[in-house]
């Protein structure tokens, strides 16, 4: 696996989270959903890899989240090249739901784009709502609603993409209908990833109806079916 | 252990060609040469702690930073002795490396069984015993007892058990004494205290200092320790432990880096 530096160029708050732009080739970044283990260059080694996801912003720059707070610009990071599974858009997907369970959407909004680009039409669910800066990056034809407005259009979206916090998932599936479900859908499940797969150190498992899997390897992005209602 | 011309080499000992392994739970259950390019400079890989019978991950699975280091509890998930034999027996033995298997201690029976499964495995070079954390001198001795077979046996426990544990030790004279991450505990984010191993540089003062009572009592030890930069391994090695165990570090971009600094 060939190791990677790149530069720290700008960072923001986006909302809670910070935000950083990273001067790395176009063809290291991450899809949405992926992750890239990242830790800053300096004198002390940093003691743990920092996951780094694409987050909204600037198309031409790639933007990710969450940076440590000690990081500033001009830092020089190390990192691998994009790890595990990100979101897989159906081409043939033409009303597309995003929900954010508890968390900010700017994950999910790097999928509005290329929605956009294949005649979809988007609307972002979230609970609870987003800080206005960040809404105010979402393009206007994206619609935005609470969590009650998906609820009440279950039947509205044939794909929905979810990123929630790994307790969340059994709370969504009270949200969600019974399977089989009447769209397609995929699940990215935020847990602690501390080994990015180099370790199985199991502390990123998630069950699915496959048996135990490693958000970090096999996710963190999982097909909805796989992990809703599994005892 | 280094050959010095005069020692006899008995089967059960433990001669490892590079002072360096993996601790326990930091590599997985086979070596992967592709995602793990720094194999060249371990003497031998640990397996991920193996139990007699599957183990789920912990309900509360979870990884805790605090100054200087982690917290990371797991469960220690494995498929349980047999599986693990089948499923991993081929790449062990294809290993460019040797491998030790590390085994959960949980009652002197179920350790025998464990053991005599992996003995006549290629390229298995011996077994590690986990401790329990109650474990006592007499259960140890029960532990060792079981275990005795043609493998050599190392002793795997955290710097907390060693007062209790030392005199048993220097009588039983294992292959080697793995000493591994201390145990500790965390308040949850949600209330409440977690437990489990602690990681990170924070703790290498207290691994030091436990590694350097163990070898003072005339024990062959094998040291983890938060090591994170080259001086920190050479201190360890400097005060008598024959192989340095390498934890969260390997979990860096460039674990290579380790091995590099000066």
């Amino acid at each position: 696996m060939p190791n990677l530096t790149a530069k720290l160029v700008e960072v923001f708050q986006l909302g809670e989270e910070i935000v950083g732009v990273l001067d790395l080739p176009r063809h290291f970044w991450p899809e949405p959903g992926q992750y890239l283990p990242c830790q800053r260059l300096s004198e002390k080694p940093e003691i743990m890899t920092t996951p780094l996801f694409k987050v909204i912003g600037d198309p031409n720059r790639l933007c990710v989240a969450p940076l440590p707070g000690s990081w500033t610009p001009g830092d020089r990071l190390a990192l691998l090249p994009p790890q595990g599974n990100g979101f897989k858009l159906p081409h043939n997907a033409r009303r597309i739901g995003l929900l954010a369970m508890s968390i900010p959407p700017s994950r999910l909004l790097t999928l509005v784009k290329p929605a956009l680009a294949q005649n979809a039409a988007v609307s972002l669910f979230c609970n609870p709502q987003p800080d206005p800066d960040l809404l105010s990056r979402v393009p206007s034809v994206v619609e935005v609603g609470p969590l009650s407005a998906l609820q009440d259009n279950l039947q509205w979206p044939d794909f929905l993409a979810v990123d929630l916090p790994l307790a969340r998932l059994e709370h969504l599936q009270e949200i969600l209908p019974p399977l089989p479900l009447p769209f397609e859908g995929q699940v990215l499940v935020r847990t602690s990833m501390p080994c990015h797969g180099v370790g199985e150190c199991g502390v990123c498992t998630v069950k699915t109806r496959r048996g135990w899997r490693l958000a970090c390897v096999n996710g963190p992005v999982f097909p909805l079916a796989e992990v809703l209602h599994v005892a | 252990m280094w050959l010095d011309g005069q020692s006899t080499i008995r089967k059960q000992d433990l001669l490892l060609t590079n002072p360096y392994v993996n601790a326990a739970g930091t590599l997985g259950f086979t070596p992967d040469p592709r995602a793990m390019p720094f194999l060249n400079h371990l003497g031998a890989f640990i397996t991920h702690p193996i139990s007699r019978r599957p183990r789920q991950p912990a309900a509360n699975r979870c990884c805790l930073p605090f100054p200087g280091g982690f917290l990371l509890h797991t469960g220690l998930a494995n498929p349980g002795i047999s599986r693990a034999v089948s499923r991993y027996r081929r790449r062990w033995a294809s290993a460019t490396l040797p491998i030790i298997v590390h085994l959960l201690a949980e009652a002197p029976e179920t350790v025998a069984e464990m053991v005599q499964k992996l003995e006549g495995l290629e390229n298995v070079l011996a077994v590690e015993l986990g401790l329990p954390p109650e474990c006592s001198p007499k259960l140890l001795f029960d532990f060792m007892a079981a275990s005795t077979g043609e493998l050599p046996v190392l002793i795997s426990l955290g710097p907390e058990q060693v007062p209790t544990l030392l005199t048993a030790l220097k009588a039983l004279q294992p292959a080697a004494v793995h000493l591994t991450e201390p145990r500790g505990a965390l308040p949850e984010p949600d209330g409440g205290l977690v437990s489990g191993r602690l990681y990170g540089p924070a703790i290498f003062p207290l691994m030091l200092s436990a590694a350097q009572t163990l070898v003072n009592a005339g024990l062959r030890v094998i040291a983890d320790g938060g090591i994170y930069e080259r001086w920190q391994a050479e201190a360890l090695l400097g005060c008598g432990v024959f192989a340095v165990g390498l934890d969260g570090t390997l979990w860096g971009v460039d674990p290579n880096e380790s091995f590099r600094k000066k």
